[in-house]
């Protein structure tokens, strides 16, 4: 055959042979087996069959780390048991983009404004033609990144079951949609195990997301993501139960501060020496107290009794 | 920036599969455009092409990337492999889709613009994902962000959490961002004669003065740990229940280890901004929760609380 022709004389680097290897599986109109992978890439693949395996193996594994879609299958027939290789071109290519100048400059923009993990923003601008200097901002914003999030943001676009770790439990989640809010990550989804809408923070997802089967659910038409928990965390809580509303006295030192985390509409009083009364709701305790002694000696709850006595009794447990 | 040292070969192949695309499209252009544009030296973007202008496959063994160097300028050939761009992986659409989004919600950002026709055709690519970013920012955000665009300064009325009163400083802002859930401004306080961050919620009110300052580029400061690092900030060693811990969790650990004896108890080490700050941390955490040390911290939560309790009776009197 032609190529026997061309038997190199001087063994290949790695890279040039992952190149050529990357190229014959785009090109071949046959899934190939490594046997006839490494005549293609003649004298490229040491003689040795172990130690072409390794090569190979290391070359295959190269190409996954850093997003090429290898599809493999097991062969029948007079070569049963080999496994054969080739790339889906369709599957390979960045396709349908088609991003004009200024639209790769915004986004080029974005990536410099908004710091989640630098690398990757800037192997994808890269892919998508922007490059060169990052240009700096005067307005920035810090994303955080889990490792959980590119997986679970796939599986919510191919509405794929996800499984993952969390507080020592394995959970089995028909993804939503992801959500930023506050500085965290919030996956929600259909809990199979609960049987209804759950939220679970990101960073507290222990160990790899798997992502199942594409198109193993369909997500409810009128799912609404910032309607699942209300952004007021003195608002978490059992939606059945009685909202409580407090009366808190705010020192002048902290009045605007406060006026302007509750709304002008829940300042009921304003006093002479500065202070003021804000009623404010109450359904989580824990988040209540936790908010009300945020605020140390500038606040006291002045109603309802009982909510105050908790505080107060809370406090001296402290005092000892 | 430019790397120095041997490259590993999936970054390189990685380069190579965006730069055959990219020359392709171009057909010639110079060596120093090519560089600047991948951010890499001269010397490593003529290796790789070298690289590249060796690989082939039979029959066309020599002219698979048919790509030489003349007089600086990268010449290319008729393409036959690798004339798109390998497809974004799930990191990179991750991060270009969450960038491009948290940018839209940011000050001064143009929903009409063309980063919002970007991450259309984006999302359309990738597939539609339900990926919301909020960046909810207080009342004067705007107005400090378009201050640090001309670099005017501002008076303003600034509630320092470390001391507990509101006092009046002049600053120059420089840039604004946001982080775990705050915004801040990087400015020259006019007061200290240097650079410091203020959160923005906790300035209470904001001034033009008429001044314009000279531009000056700013660094941000490192994300999340940011004023953790400093060597000089003290460090409290507390016991908190587990079911406690949420309360921390929004703060830099140094480190956290479970109790040997009691299971339900852990060990926290953390930075502490100010003992107003700790004050109001060991308040939230309650009695079961303690300071280990440093000694003068152990008992200031009991004294806090007498603190807070004195009011509670003063307020009941008056009412």
């Amino acid at each position: 055959m032609q190529y026997c022709l061309y038997a190199r004389v001087r063994m290949a680097e790695p890279l040039e042979r992952m190149t050529n290897l990357l190229a014959l599986l785009l090109e071949t109109k046959v899934p190939l087996s490594l046997q006839q992978i490494v005549t293609e890439l003649d004298g490229q693949y040491p003689v040795n069959t172990q130690a072409q395996r390794g090569a190979f193996e290391r070359d295959k594994a190269v190409l996954r780390e850093i997003g090429v879609p290898i599809d493999q299958m097991v062969l029948a027939g007079d070569r049963a048991g080999q496994t054969a290789y080739w790339i889906d071109r369709h599957r390979y290519e960045l396709a349908g983009l088609d991003l004009s100048d200024d639209e790769r400059r915004a986004l080029q923009m974005a990536v410099a404004a908004v710091r989640t993990d630098e690398t990757w923003g800037r192997e994808g601008l890269l892919k998508l033609g922007a490059g060169g200097e990052r240009p700096s901002r005067a307005v920035a914003a810090t994303v955080p990144t889990f490792e959980a999030l590119p997986p679970l943001r796939e599986a919510v676009a191919n509405k794929a079951t996800v499984r993952f770790g969390y507080r020592d439990v394995d959970r089995e989640l028909d993804p939503y949609g992801l959500l930023l809010r506050d500085g965290y990550w919030y996956v929600i989804g259909h809990d199979h195990a609960h049987r209804q809408v759950r939220t679970y923070r990101v960073d507290r997802i222990a160990g790899k997301v798997t992502v199942g089967e594409a198109g193993s659910f369909v997500r409810p038409a009128d799912f609404d993501i910032r309607a699942v928990f209300p952004s007021d965390p003195k608002l978490l809580g059992e939606p059945e139960s009685e909202i409580t509303r407090a009366t808190v006295r705010i020192d002048p030192i902290r009045a605007t501060l406060v006026a302007r985390e509750v709304g002008d509409d829940a300042v009921v009083a304003r006093h002479p020496d500065g202070s003021i009364d804000v009623e404010v709701p109450c359904v989580n305790r824990d988040a209540f107290r936790s908010w009300v002694l945020g605020l140390t000696s500038h606040a006291v709850v002045v109603e309802p009794a009982d909510l105050r006595a908790e505080i107060v009794d809370w406090l001296q447990g402290v005092a000892g | 920036m430019p790397r120095h040292g041997p490259r590993p070969a999936p970054e390189r192949l990685k380069r190579l599969l965006v730069m055959l695309p990219w020359l392709m499209e171009r057909g010639e252009v110079p060596i120093a455009e090519m560089a600047a544009h991948f951010s890499i030296t001269e010397a490593d973007a003529t290796l790789d092409l070298e690289l590249a202008s060796m690989c082939g496959l039979p029959p066309f063994v020599d002219e698979m990337i048919d790509v030489f160097i003349d007089e600086g300028v990268v010449y290319t050939g008729i393409p036959r492999v690798f004339t798109k761009p390998l497809r974004l992986t799930a990191p990179e659409g991750f991060a270009l889709l969450t960038a491009g989004r948290a940018a839209m919600v940011l000050p001064g950002a143009e929903p009409e613009g063309p980063l919002g026709r970007a991450l259309d055709k984006l999302a359309a690519a990738l597939g539609e994902d339900g990926v919301v970013v909020e960046l909810e920012r207080p009342p004067l955000a705007d107005m400090v962000a378009r201050a640090a665009l001309t670099s005017s300064r501002l008076d303003i009325t600034y509630w320092t959490p470390a001391r507990d009163e509101a006092n009046v400083r002049q600053i120059t802002p420089r840039a604004v961002f946001a982080d775990g859930g705050h915004w801040y401004v990087l400015a020259d306080d006019q007061r200290s004669g240097s650079e410091r961050s203020f959160r923005i919620d906790r300035i209470l009110d904001a001034r033009e003065t008429g001044v314009v300052d000279a531009p000056r580029d700013v660094r941000l400061p490192d994300a999340n740990r940011w004023f953790a690092d400093d060597a000089d900030i003290e460090r409290v060693t507390l016991r908190v229940p587990a079911e406690l811990l949420w309360m921390i969790e929004r703060y830099p650990i140094d480190s956290r280890t479970p109790d040997k004896r009691d299971s339900a108890m852990v060990t926290v080490v953390m930075p502490v901004v100010s003992e107003q700050w700790l004050e109001r941390l060991v308040l939230r955490l309650g009695q079961r929760a303690s300071v280990v040390a440093p000694e003068r911290w152990i008992t200031l939560a009991a004294r806090a609380a007498r603190g807070v309790l004195d009011r509670y009776e003063s307020i009941s009197r008056d009412s």
